[in-house]
């Protein structure tokens, strides 16, 4: 049932629209064909990011793939409640944790233990349109505790341009998104794999330069 | 089935000859490339075989936006003037973060400007974008209250506008034209004509070029531009013109005027693109089709020959 939702809503709805509509063009994205668990890790500036990354994945993984999301903003109202459960299919995570809580980090564990895979924004929040962040630690702290699960490094561009944060109005624009293959941790420490990942998605923005001959 | 093909099309040979026309060559091109990709294989000739297989599609699609219902063929040409606006609106960076919200404004004069094509509102489509929208724009710009450089918002969009929309709408204002009394290819038969030829023009400086080329013709904007590549593909468009004036209801000398003046034309639209892309830093302005750039690239040259075709067939017949 929430397969057929999602198929729905991703493949029917999303796909087109975000292609004909929207101008996103999507660069390799046979490289998410893989099947989990795999951390798929992403710069973040727009909910755009989400959409287009799950309309991208393969029809059997839709179910298995969970864009992780913070409880405090998409548990908000009862319609975010929805549509994380039924349209994103996303794991809340607490940004502030109270005493008798799985640590967020456990959390994503139990699922990925599971061979269920995860979309990760390390910035955290979208922040300014076409910057990147620092990142956080939690998907250091993953990678270090699972270093068997292979990364995908995702680079994408333009999409704080369509719909920035703190904007309703969606204007057409082109975008990209570059997709990396996937790939093991090559370091043990939390930060030196958060700086790895970091470097890695900048590594798909030269490719994505690249395309543009820019 | 009958609804969707156009009625006229299946009883117009004119229009027919040229489709076969044009697939000869796309047979020819595939065939002499995949020989030449067997001899001297390298990275030019697979090139050439993508831009052949580039132009499978664009011919394909060409064709059945043409030959179907003309309801469909706006909607077609709708879509190829959004899609050449987002992409120009996205890559130009003369356009500021407080602009978005203009761009709408932009976008939705697509749909009218095609209304008014479709209608064959002739008045209105020719002052709706170059007058209406080029003080429309402005004013909301000034509405939106960010005076620092709002100047060149101004100027920038409704170019923009012009260049991809009511460049491309005479294209399909050619199928809003009325029937003339002997004439049988009509606004189809035009719009082959004028497409086909723009597009032929482009190869044809191409290969002139490569064969012959070794004066720049404008260096600082597009340094593989050579003299001999224009001439050559102007004379060679204005030959095929020639042959193929059974599309239109010119007489030999017209046709030969027109070839002209789409060489010409398609010249002056492509070096414009090429400028603002080398302002910009891009060789080619989005990867949408393999081996030819982005949309913009392709329709360049139809954004000046369409119009300057149309106001020359117009005029002469038409007024």
């Amino acid at each position: 049932m929430k397969w057929l939702l999602m198929v729905f809503y991703y493949k029917l709805l999303m796909r087109p629209f975000l292609g004909i509509f929207v101008g996103v063009k999507l660069v390799n994205s046979e490289n998410l064909g893989q099947s989990g668990p795999v951390i798929i890790v992403s710069n973040h500036n727009s909910h755009l990011d989400t959409m287009s990354l799950m309309a991208a994945l393969p029809f059997n993984q839709l179910l298995r793939t969970h864009p992780v999301a913070a409880a405090d903003y998409f548990g908000g109202s009862w319609l975010k409640r929805f549509i994380s459960r039924w349209v994103l299919n996303a794991i809340l995570i607490k940004r502030t944790r109270e005493a008798g809580d799985l640590s967020p980090t456990d959390q994503l564990i139990q699922f990925i233990d599971k061979g269920h895979s995860l979309i990760l924004f390390p910035e955290g929040s979208r922040g300014e349109p076409e910057e990147i962040q620092d990142f956080q630690k939690g998907i250091g702290a993953i990678l270090h505790r699972r270093p068997q699960v292979p990364y995908i490094p995702v680079f994408m561009s333009g999409m704080g341009r369509i719909l920035p944060k703190g904007e309703t109005l969606l204007v057409p624009f082109d975008a990209y998104v570059v997709v990396g293959n996937s790939r093991n941790v090559q370091h043990e420490g939390v930060l030196e794999i958060v700086h790895e990942v970091k470097q890695a998605i900048l590594a798909q923005r030269e490719q994505y330069q690249h395309i543009n001959k820019l | 089935m009958n609804y969707f093909l156009s009625n006229r099309f299946t009883e117009n040979k004119e229009v027919l000859s040229i489709i076969l026309v044009i697939l000869g060559i796309l047979i020819f091109a595939t065939v002499l490339f995949f020989i030449m990709g067997r001899i001297y294989p390298g990275d030019k000739v697979r090139e050439l075989q993508q831009r052949t297989k580039s132009w499978w599609i664009m011919a394909s699609v060409f064709i059945l936006a043409t030959v179907l219902h003309p309801s469909i063929s706006f909607v077609a040409f709708a879509l190829l003037s959004f899609v050449a606006l987002r992409e120009l609106a996205s890559i130009s960076k003369n356009v500021r973060p407080e602009d978005r919200r203009v761009i709408i404004w932009c976008y939705l004069a697509i749909p009218v400007q095609y209304f008014l094509a479709y209608m064959g509102y002739f008045n209105l489509f020719i002052i709706f974008i170059p007058v209406i929208m080029f003080i429309w724009i402005p004013f909301v710009l000034v509405i939106r209250g960010f005076t620092v450089e709002i100047g060149r918002s101004m100027s920038v969009l409704p170019v923009q506008l012009m260049f991809t929309v009511f460049s491309i709408s005479h294209l399909a204002y050619l199928l809003s034209l009325p029937e003339l009394h002997g004439f049988n290819a009509g606004g189809r038969g035009l719009l082959l004509f004028v497409v086909f030829l723009t597009e032929m023009n482009d190869v044809f400086q191409f290969t002139w070029g490569k064969l012959l080329g070794k004066n720049k013709i404008i260096e600082k904007i597009s340094p593989n531009k050579t003299w001999e590549g224009f001439i050559g593909g102007f004379i060679t468009t204005i030959v095929v013109a020639y042959f193929i004036r059974f599309l239109t209801p010119f007489t030999a000398i017209e046709s030969l005027f027109a070839g002209a003046l789409i060489a010409f034309g398609g010249f002056i639209g492509d070096v414009i693109v090429s400028a603002i892309k080398r302002d910009i830093g891009l060789k080619d302005t989005g990867n949408l089709i393999p081996g030819h750039g982005g949309i913009l690239d392709r329709i360049d040259s139809l954004a000046i020959a369409a119009p300057s075709f149309f106001y020359f067939v117009y005029n002469l017949y038409y007024a």
